[in-house]
């Protein structure tokens, strides 16, 4: 037993789904309710017309390259309400309010073949503004809530509790793999001073820009920052040599220079600047490679600040 | 229409690319002389000893890309008639290639595009 | 080493050629979406028996994995997967997007616009294929899936039938950032077969 054609056309039209049916040439072969309840285009209006006359308004070239390649190769395409937000001009014409803005959507484009080897697009398009909110409450317990509880709310990078455990890890992963490590510690230079001079709320400011300027050097997914505590941050960066780890440090040290945040209470520059303790080498069990890169911080600011000092691991 | 035999060099790290274009080119001007390099670096030393009168060029390629090339080429040899072919097909890099005095053309290589090419080398200026 | 005679070095070069075809058609389509430059590029290519692949293909094996899968078929079938890891899916999905997006509201695009981002790279691959060796595939929709790495190699030596892999790196390079992901076709081996036959034909016309 087989559901007779029109049936069939009432489930189309029955579904919760946009959905048109167009030819090799782009007219449209068919064209649901669902698409005339968003639109006010009759099926009988739309249908034998080519789908870019269709609409009073133009479509996009993305939507048009999209339905031409799904043509020409026969491949089914997506275009995502992430990347192109409302490709079509649908609207929720229940609302009646003058303005007008466009339902979010999410379109699947398939190619179809007929027996006798005609080919069709069928052009599905469904609502998102649901399935947005659907997946907020399913995903916000734990994929959230894991990502949350590693990053440091003010500047947007890691946090300490998620360093300590990378570091554990990158730590005996270097010893293992007898690989360099290089250990970053940064502090804002005479930074109480600026938030005396400036207020708290600028100096959150300049937290963030020196926090997303240090980030902004790093360039490899082992690669990690995370703010320390204060105006301290901490980097931590596998697989550089000595030489290399120190030139590092003076990208990062220029990285802040370059940002030229004024700071008439320094003394040094009138801006903010930063000093960094580096260590780095191939660690072994009893180091202490954290230890060593707070020493050589604390070796930066006894020598003026502005500046990095490198403790080899011994 | 005159025939004097031309020499074109076809630089592309890709062998069958190289294999694809000489073929095409082969098929239309059999009696053109032709050149390859795999790199911008060698096809910059092949110019110097052999200037050749027409250019294919790709854009990736291991050490300098192909428009660097293009560039020191027709720094020394403004009179070599050079296309940058590329699988590359964004807009930046065609508006290099046409900054350069040169014209972009799209990979794949096909009859069509091997047209468009032969079409820029053998018009007027 | 066997694993060296499966593929010629001008069969992997054509292959490669192919490949990069495809590259160029989808970082033009993505730039066209990121409204700026983007490069895609694939160093290299090995084919592998599925039972070879470990952790070591794939790096860093704690992390987690975003896959976009194809089942794609024609005159040879294969389940084409896009791999990069969550975290890389993450950022190269918050630049597609652009705006300064709070995590949680990307991580509510992520799936969707991983799989278009997915979607746009397997299908240049395989109209690049289909232009230049003159054939014609057909394609499943893209699937999205957040996975570990050992979950991702129990899918390539799990698959009874697919006894060979296709490795690709992918590196995704835009203003901010390079990225590098892999992309990988399981085949069986009459599909690798015919996959080589059809790279002969192209070779042999040339």
């Amino acid at each position: 037993m087989s559901l007779p054609n029109y049936v069939l056309e009432d489930v189309f039209n029955a579904i919760n789904l946009g959905l048109i049916i167009v030819d090799a040439e782009y007219n449209v072969l068919f064209w649901n309710d669902w698409i005339f309840k968003r639109t006010h285009i009759k099926q009988a209006e739309a249908v034998s017309h080519k789908l870019d006359s269709v609409f009073s308004e133009p479509l996009s070239v993305t939507f048009l390259n999209a339905i031409k390649n799904t043509l020409e190769y026969g491949l089914p395409t997506v275009l995502s309400n992430a990347l192109h937000r409302s490709p079509l001009p649908l609207y929720d014409l229940s609302l009646q309010t003058d303005e007008k803005t466009r339902i979010p959507q999410a379109i699947t484009i398939s190619p179809l073949q007929s027996q006798q080897g005609e080919l069709y697009c069928v052009i599905q398009v469904t609502d998102s503004s649901t399935s947005i909110k659907r997946e907020k409450m399913l995903r916000s317990h734990s994929e959230i809530f894991k990502r949350e509880a590693n990053t440091d709310s003010l500047t947007g990078i890691y946090n300490r509790r998620f360093f300590d455990e990378h570091y554990k890890i990158a730590f005996h992963s270097a010893i293992r793999q007898q690989q360099y490590l290089s250990i970053f510690m940064i502090d804002i230079d005479f930074f109480k001073d600026y938030n005396d001079y400036y207020g708290h709320l600028k100096g959150d400011e300049t937290l963030r820009a020196v926090a997303q300027a240090l980030k902004s050097q790093l360039f490899r997914a082992s690669d990690l920052i995370a703010r320390y505590g204060g105006e301290e941050f901490v980097l931590i960066l596998p697989d550089l040599s000595e030489e290399q780890a120190e030139k590092f440090a003076e990208k990062l040290k220029n990285s802040i220079f370059n940002l030229a945040i004024p700071h008439v209470n320094s003394s040094l520059f009138n801006q903010v600047t930063i000093s960094i303790g580096l260590c780095a080498g191939i660690p072994q069990e009893e180091y202490d490679i954290l230890g060593r890169a707070d020493a050589a911080l604390y070796l930066a600011k006894q020598q003026g600040r502005n500046r990095c000092v490198m403790l080899s691991l011994l | 229409m005159t025939t004097i035999p031309k020499k074109l060099l076809i630089v592309d790290d890709s062998k069958v690319s190289r294999m694809l274009v000489r073929a095409q080119i082969v098929a239309v001007h059999p009696e053109w002389t032709i050149l390859d390099a795999c790199s911008g670096e060698e096809s910059i030393s092949l110019v110097e000893k052999d200037p050749p009168d027409y250019c294919i060029m790709d854009i990736n390629m291991p050490g300098i890309l192909g428009t660097d090339a293009a560039e020191i080429i027709l720094k020394i040899h403004p009179q070599i008639r050079i296309v940058i072919f590329s699988a590359n097909i964004q807009e930046t890099y065609q508006s290099r290639a046409n900054a350069l005095g040169t014209i972009f053309v799209a990979k794949p290589v096909s009859e069509k595009s091997i047209a468009i090419i032969l079409n820029h080398f053998q018009c007027n200026n | 080493m066997q694993q060296l005679n499966i593929l010629s070095e001008l069969q992997c070069d054509a292959l490669a050629e192919v490949f990069n075809i495809g590259a160029g058609r989808a970082a033009l389509s993505i730039s066209e979406i990121v409204n700026d430059e983007v490069k895609l590029s694939i160093p290299c290519i090995e084919v592998k028996k599925s039972t070879e692949i470990n952790a070591e293909i794939l790096p860093l094996p704690n992390e987690r994995f975003g896959t976009v899968h194809q089942d794609f078929s024609g005159p040879f079938e294969a389940t084409a997967m896009l791999v990069f890891s969550e975290e890389n899916a993450l950022e190269i999905v918050r630049d597609m997007m652009g705006s300064q997006m709070s995590l949680e509201e990307l991580v509510e695009f992520e799936q969707e616009a991983m799989c278009e981002l997915g979607n746009i790279i397997l299908n240049a691959c395989l109209s690049a294929m289909a232009d230049m060796l003159s054939i014609s595939l057909s394609s499943s929709l893209p699937c999205y899936t957040i996975t570990s790495c050992a979950e991702v190699i129990n899918t390539i030596t799990g698959s009874t039938d697919q006894d060979y892999v296709l490795v690709l790196n992918i590196v995704f390079t835009s203003v901010k950032r390079q990225s590098e992901g892999h992309l990988i076709l399981l085949l069986s081996s009459t599909s690798l077969t015919n996959l080589i036959k059809h790279i002969d034909r192209f070779l042999g016309n040339i």
